[in-house]
C-alpha cells in the first residue's frame, strides 16, 4: 500500500493512507499514514459503526493538512472500540444446523457430501431472506447452488464443469470457496436468535462445525495432489486460512 | 492488533515475507485545504464491479470503480484467505468508505468525491503495480482529484 503512495506522490497526486501493519509502513515510509489497531480485513474499524468509520477517515484525511512528512500517526488503541476478534477468546457463538441422520451404508466421503448438501438446503432459505432484506450479497461470482455443486463435484472426484467461460479450475475453486463462506455467513446471521458473530467465532464455527469446512479441507488436499501447478498453489495457500488444519 | 510482534504464527512469518520495498526518493505534494479537496479511494482489497473480471493472481492489474456504484454491485475477489471478510459482508464501508466520503462532501468537510475510484489486489509485488498506478495518476488528474486515500485490507 505504501509503495502506491510513493508512486502517486511522484506523479503529483497528494496521498494519505490507512496502515494495518505498522512495521511495513515504518519501513516503506509513505508520505502520510494512519496506523489503525484493527484486524486485517477491517481498515475502517467496525461494520455498521459510522461514527468510528468517520473518525478513522477524518484522522487519515487530516494528515493532508500537515506541513511536512513523512508522517505515521496512530489511531487511538483505546477509543472505546471493542477489541478485535483475533485478540480475544471469542465469545461462544453457535449456529446449530439440524441435520437428518446419514443414510446407512454410506462411505465416510459420501456421508460428508450428504451432510454438505443437507447443510446447504437448511441454510438456503435464510440466505434468500438475508438477500431480500439487505438487498445485497457478498457472493462475488456464483449462485449458491453453483458454488456448492462445483466444490462437491471436485471433492468427490467427479468431472468438474467450470461454470464460467475463460476461468481456470484453480481460480474457479478459489472463488467458489470464498463465495461458500459468504453464503454461510449471510445465512447464519439471518437466523432469529443468532447473535452476530465476530470473525473469530464465525471461523471457529465454519471450520470446525460445518460439513462445508470439511469439504473445503478435502478440496485443499485434492488440489495439493494435482499435477497442475496453479491447482497445487491454490490448495497450498488459497482455500483454507493459515493455522486451520 | 496488526503489529507483527503480536500476531500468532504462522501469520506473522507469512506477513514478514511479503515484498516490502524501500524508497530513496520521498516525494511530498501539498494541496489546498481539506474542504476544497476532491478525494478518490485507492483500495488494495481486490474490489471490482459485479460482472467485471475477478482478480486471478498477483499480476499488478487494477479495476475501475465508478463513483456512483452501490454496495450491491461491489464484490471482492482478493486471493488471500487470511483476512476477515465478514466486516465487508456486513458493511462495505469497513473496506471501501464511499458512503462516509459522500457524507463528508455533503457537509462541506471535503470539497467533493471523485467520479472514479480504483482497486488493486494487495499482497502483489509493488513493482508489478507501478505501471498501473502511474496510469491511474493520470486518470486522477483528469478527474481533478487532489487527494487520494489509500485503503489496505
Amino acid at each position: 500500500m505504501g509503495a502506491l503512495a510513493h508512486y502517486l506522490e511522484d506523479e503529483g497526486i497528494p496521498t494519505t493512507q490507512i496502515s494495518l501493519i505498522r512495521e511495513q509502513t515504518e519501513f516503506i515510509r509513505p508520505p502520510r499514514a494512519l496506523w489503525v489497531p484493527f484486524e486485517l480485513g477491517r481498515p475502517l474499524g467496525m461494520p455498521e459503526n459510522a461514527d468510528l468509520q468517520n473518525k478513522v477517515l477524518m484522522s487519515a484525511l487530516m494528515l493532508l493538512e500537515a506541513a511536512e512528512g513523512p508522517l505515521l500517526a496512530d489511531f487511538p488503541d483505546t477509543d472505546g472500540t471493542p477489541p478485535s476478534a483475533a485478540d480475544t477468546e471469542s465469545a461462544v457463538w453457535a449456529c446449530p444446523i439440524n441435520l437428518q441422520a446419514a443414510s446407512e451404508g454410506e462411505t465416510d466421503s459420501e456421508k460428508l457430501l450428504s451432510a454438505f448438501k443437507r447443510e446447504i438446503a437448511s441454510l438456503r432459505p435464510w440466505y434468500d431472506l438475508s438477500f431480500e432484506r439487505r438487498g445485497r450479497t457478498a457472493l462475488g461470482l456464483f449462485k449458491p447452488d453453483t458454488t456448492s455443486n462445483l466444490l462437491a463435484s471436485y471433492a468427490s472426484g467427479k468431472p468438474t464443469e467450470i461454470p464460467i467461460e475463460n476461468l481456470s479450475l484453480a481460480v474457479a475453486l478459489r472463488l467458489a470457496a470464498h463465495d461458500l463462506k459468504a453464503f454461510y455467513f449471510e445465512a447464519a446471521i439471518a437466523r432469529p436468535g443468532t447473535a452476530l458473530p465476530d470473525s473469530a467465532a464465525f471461523n471457529k464455527w465454519f471450520w470446525n462445525e460445518t460439513a462445508a469446512g470439511q469439504i473445503l479441507k478435502a478440496v485443499k488436499t485434492k488440489c495439493m495432489n494435482e499435477e497442475d501447478k496453479a491447482l497445487r498453489m491454490t490448495g497450498a495457500a488459497l482455500l483454507v486460512p493459515l493455522g486451520q488444519t | 492488533m496488526a503489529r507483527l510482534d503480536q500476531m500468532p504464527e504462522p501469520m506473522r512469518s507469512h506477513l514478514k515475507k511479503l515484498p516490502c520495498p524501500s524508497f530513496d526518493k520521498h516525494s511530498w505534494v501539498s494541496g489546498p485545504e481539506l474542504r476544497k479537496r476532491r478525494v478518490a479511494i485507492i483500495s488494495t482489497a481486490g474490489l471490482h464491479r459485479r460482472g467485471d473480471r475477478p482478480f486471478e493472481g498477483m499480476t499488478g492489474d487494477y479495476r475501475v470503480i465508478p463513483g456512483d456504484i452501490s454496495a450491491r454491485d461491489l464484490v471482492m475477489t482478493h486471493i488471500s484467505t487470511n483476512f476477515d471478510r465478514t466486516g465487508f459482508q456486513q458493511d462495505w464501508n469497513v473496506v471501501f468508505p464511499l458512503d462516509r466520503l459522500k457524507e463528508l462532501a455533503a457537509n462541506g468537510t471535503i470539497g467533493s468525491v471523485a467520479a472514479y475510484h480504483y482497486s488493486f489486489m494487495g499482497a502483489t509485488d509493488p513493482a508489478a503495480m507501478e505501471s498501473g498506478i502511474r496510469d491511474i495518476a493520470g486518470f486522477l488528474k483528469g478527474d481533478r482529484v487532489d487527494a487520494a486515500i489509500l485503503v489496505p485490507v
